[in-house]
């Protein structure tokens, strides 16, 4: 630690000091001399005024020239703890700070995200803020930092953490229905062990990369992962399921796809989900296409997909066999039917010459891959070519089929 | 009207008869005083609507939570307590209720320069008023953005801030035309022998306070004018997606909106100077000191509105500027305080109610204004900047000062408006609640706030909660008071003992005409001979 260095804290707590102490001398002299005058000329012990005097220059000049220097001594000192606050160390690590409705992220120099800010003991940190909405403020009551966060003007503030510990971060500047949940800390840890965190690669997995990307965004500000209620509905189990939904005014049910998750992200006051209000910033542009495709994503539960590698193989098959040439993932017409919603669906379909309606569920997948010739969708050709798969492989087919809802 | 149904054997003066009958006589009179009360009774409605308002935030945050309301509920109650208090209660409060009726008998004149104008002003306030209630109904659901309506939040929201924001411009437009109005008033119809020197220093407080309104105003018209077509057509004046600017928004709202916490606070000032002198039989000590004071408190106070910006990323060197120039401004009101305080030596001092409010105006505004130095330091601001140190200051200038000097006007000109008395006991319990309650609850916001409990939060961290609720407890204790006081008050109006016409032995010339003051005021011009508070030349001692 760094003996010269003087913390946010101790530049701005002796200001403090001298201001409260003058004030109070000043409030207690005010109001003792009040009450005295007050006790001492009462009507009833002193019945008539013994003076009827106007004025005193001398104490006029006394009481306007006495104020002046107290002030402008407080005002000096106010300026100097201000500088103090401005002055950033030269060794300090930048953090770049990102606040909006109703989240932070905290990013490294080495690109590491994190939701919580973890810096080294004894270390300046300076913040770089900026904000992707509205005015937030970045606020830090045990280092006596605060500094609004202002959409298209990055701004700055430093601290630095003296003493291990969590210190609350608060948003300051208020900023609509989750202000005051838009809280974090400041994780102050021994320099090694921040090292060792800020080395640690974000674990593998699609579960942590869900985690990661949805920080990086700040979603989890007002949607939880857990099922309790925040600001906006919560992520467990939104897949698939039927959402009452309020859109031009009038309500209707959809079914949460990836289509309806991608509307929600990219234009989300469009649709409402029913008991919720139209808060939510449009994340247009905000959101690479690649990393907005992992998040929605991220909605498909496990099992649905069998598994990542399972979701990944039937995908890759899907690319590789060469299904994707007749039949789109997207709704498109192509020369065959779509996948898209296929499971589940009433289909109606010609076998041995007659019309029937099956539902296209397992079975028909399988049935459709192994023996395509068996059943014609109505208004599609007879075209597809028998393919060659391990039964493996179909079910890896048929379970990514599912997901395309 | 018989003498029967007239119990104080007083003619009813201004509040009998009138061009046309009953309500209409009264909502279509040019009378300045008839105007004052219904401006009286109508600031007095919105203030009982803001209270229970604030008594709703503070049982909301008795425990972190949600306690009453959600989130979105408790934003616009917020908001709504906000504006209420601002704009249709603390702004026009004091000038236009008691201003109205006595500007022209303090300085002995008819009426005012422009009394349709004055009927016109009350109208505007009326219909400013009913705006921003009509905002909490229609469209998207009551404005959630806080009374400063700060981008691009107030632009992002799909609440109905236009609305109220179009009535926050015609209610500035009432205060404008109010301040006009008094300026020439005061200029033009002085009696014969009121000069400068004579004029009582509410006159001189009201006097510097429309030059403010006059001035200042029109910026805030300009200013949420410019946010209605921010949302409307999308003009990209502050938007920064557009090109604009958040931060030239703020530097707008508060050049007027700081000017306007003088507005607000200069005639309280201005009631203050008038029953000090009253109830210690003595001449206003420093009568000329308080006088420029109040001069200066417009010009400089005109220029600090920097101060609410220290963290906002503002420059450095604007920080030096606004810095300096707030702590110049604590001087003249530091030299007020010095000076009412030496107006009791060696007087004969009684404590009716209005002196009890007169009094604690000077213990809370000073606590309000020392306190007021930490923020317009830079360094100590940046920590308790927006956070509940913030709402306790503003609340000790603003309720414990201008709301206090309210209820003073109020006890002090009750027995010249109505021609009766209320209880004073009942008034002096009343006053004892709210001052304790007042303390309890607004100390321990500072105290909070100190802590780092930012302001505007619905939910808080626990370690606030013990603060929270002292806090919460302190409001019931001054709904007491509240509730005691207005009772007492509303009893006194239909039911007080006669009062006389000068029960308090005051110089200034209202008393020297019959309670209720006749509809035409002063039969015959009047020439004044001594100044406002020549106890001993005006035969008064």
């Amino acid at each position: 630690m760094n003996p010269q260095l003087v913390t946010t804290t101790e530049a701005v707590d002796p200001v403090f000091m001298l201001i409260f102490g003058i004030s109070l001398v000043m409030l207690v002299g005010i109001t003792t001399v009040m009450i005295y005058f007050i006790v001492k000329y009462h009507h009833s012990k002193h019945p008539r005024p013994t003076s009827q005097v106007r004025y005193n220059v001398p104490l006029e000049i006394i009481w306007t020239v006495l104020p002046t220097l107290i002030v402008l001594g407080m005002f000096y000192y106010g300026w100097a703890g201000y500088l103090a606050l401005r002055n950033v160390p030269e060794d300090a690590l930048t953090v770049k700070t990102t606040g909006r409705m109703w989240s932070w992220t905290f990013e490294y120099e080495n690109g590491k995200i994190s939701d919580k800010l973890y810096v080294p003991v004894g270390r300046p940190i300076k913040v770089t803020l900026y904000s992707e909405d509205v005015l937030h403020s970045f606020f830090v009551p045990a280092f006596r930092v605060k500094r609004d966060l202002v959409p298209g003007q990055p701004q700055y503030a430093w601290f630095v953490a003296p003493e291990e510990g969590s210190y609350d971060i608060f948003c300051a500047e208020y900023c609509g229905r989750g202000h005051s949940d838009m809280i974090t800390t400041v994780e102050a840890v021994p320099p090694e062990e921040f090292q060792d965190w800020l080395a640690e690669k974000p674990a593998a997995g699609k579960q942590a990369q869900c985690e990661q990307l949805f920080q990086k965004h700040g979603c989890l500000g007002c949607h939880s992962l857990d099922g309790s209620q925040k600001v906006g509905p919560t992520f467990q189990g939104l897949w698939g399921k039927e959402v009452r939904v309020t859109s031009d005014g009038a309500e209707r049910t959809v079914t949460a796809d990836a289509d309806y998750i991608r509307r929600s992200i990219i234009d989300p006051n469009a649709e409402i989900v029913k008991g919720f209000s139209a808060t939510m910033p449009s994340f247009e542009g905000r959101i690479p296409e690649d990393e907005l495709e992992t998040m929605i994503d991220c909605f498909k539960p496990e099992a649905e997909d069998g598994g990542q590698a399972a979701g990944a193989q039937g995908e890759e098959l899907f690319l590789k066999e060469g299904c994707i040439g007749c039949h789109s993932r997207d709704g498109t017409e192509k020369t065959g039917p779509t996948f898209k919603g296929l499971y589940g669906k009433e289909v109606t379909i010609m076998r041995d010459g007659e019309e029937m309606t099956v539902t296209a569920d397992e079975d028909y997948l399988e049935r459709s891959i192994e023996d395509p010739q068996a059943e014609i969708v109505k208004g599609y050709p007879s075209i597809m070519p028998d393919v060659d798969l391990t039964q493996e492989q179909i079910d890896a087919l048929v379970d990514y089929i599912k997901t395309l809802k | 009207m018989t003498q029967a149904a007239n119990p104080t054997g007083n003619d009813r003066g201004f509040l009998e008869g009138g061009k046309y009958p009953g309500l209409f006589g009264w909502i279509f009179s040019t009378d300045h005083k008839r105007i004052g009360l219904l401006y009286m009774y109508a600031i007095i409605t919105a203030f009982i609507v803001g209270a229970c308002l604030g008594l709703l935030i503070r049982l909301e945050l008795i425990a972190p939570g949600e306690t009453l309301m959600g989130a979105q509920t408790y934003n616009a109650v917020f908001t709504l307590h906000g504006v209420i208090m601002i704009f249709l209660f603390i702004i026009p409060g004091i000038p236009a209720a008691f201003g109205n009726i006595f500007l022209p008998l303090h300085i002995g004149a008819q009426d005012v320069a422009f009394p349709r104008l004055n009927l016109l002003s009350w109208w505007l306030y009326i219909i400013g008023a009913a705006m921003a209630l009509a905002s909490l109904f229609g469209g998207g659901g009551a404005p959630d953005t806080g009374w400063t309506f700060y981008v691009p939040f107030s632009l992002e929201t799909s609440t109905n801030v236009s609305l109220a924001a179009f009535g926050v411009f015609t209610l500035g437009f009432s205060s404008i035309l109010t301040g006009l109005n008094f300026i020439v008033t005061v200029h033009r119809l002085r009696a014969p022998g009121m000069t400068w020197r004579r004029l009582s220093l509410f006159v001189w407080a009201l006097y510097s306070t429309n030059w403010v309104q006059v001035l200042a105003t029109p910026i805030l018209g300009i200013t949420v004018a410019l946010i209605v077509l921010e949302r409307i057509f999308g003009a990209g004046l502050f938007d920064p997606t557009m090109g604009g600017d958040p931060i030239m928004y703020q530097h707008l709202f508060w050049i007027y909106s700081h000017p306007a916490v003088y507005i607000m606070v200069l005639p309280a000032m201005g009631v203050v100077s008038e029953i000090i002198p009253v109830f210690s039989r003595k001449p206003m000590f420093g009568y000329v000191a308080v006088a420029v004071s109040s001069l200066s408190i417009a010009a400089f106070g005109s220029l600090v509105w920097g101060h609410h910006m220290f963290t906002s990323g503002m420059s450095d060197t604007a920080i030096l500027v606004f810095s300096f120039l707030t702590f110049i401004v604590a001087i003249p009101s530091a030299i007020k305080v010095f000076n009412w305080v030496a107006t009791l030596y060696k007087g004969s001092i009684s404590l009716a109610p209005p002196m009890l409010y007169a009094l604690s105006f000077i213990i809370l505004f000073s606590i309000g204004g020392l306190t007021g130095l930490v923020l317009g330091s830079a360094a100590t601001d940046i920590h308790v900047h927006d956070t509940y140190f913030v709402v306790g200051h503003f609340h000790y200038v603003m309720f414990g000062g201008t709301g206090f000097a309210f209820f003073g006007a109020m006890h002090y000109w009750f027995p010249k408006i109505y021609g009766r008395m209320y209880n004073m006991r009942v008034a002096t319990i009343a006053w004892a609640f709210l001052f304790v309650g007042f303390n309890i609850l607004y100390f321990s916001m500072k105290l909070v706030g100190l802590r780092g409990m930012p302001r505007r939060y619905y939910d808080y961290v626990p370690e606030y909660t013990t603060l929270n609720v002292v806090a919460t407890v302190g409001s019931w204790v001054m709904a007491i008071g509240l509730i005691t006081m207005f009772v007492n008050i509303f009893v006194g109006m239909r039911r007080g003992a006669p009062a006389g016409d000068n029960p308090w032995k005051s110089a200034t010339l209202e008393w020297t005409l019959s309670s209720p003051p006749p509809a035409e005021n002063f039969e015959k011009e009047p020439v004044v001979t001594h100044g406002p508070y020549d106890y001993q030349e005006a035969g008064l001692l």
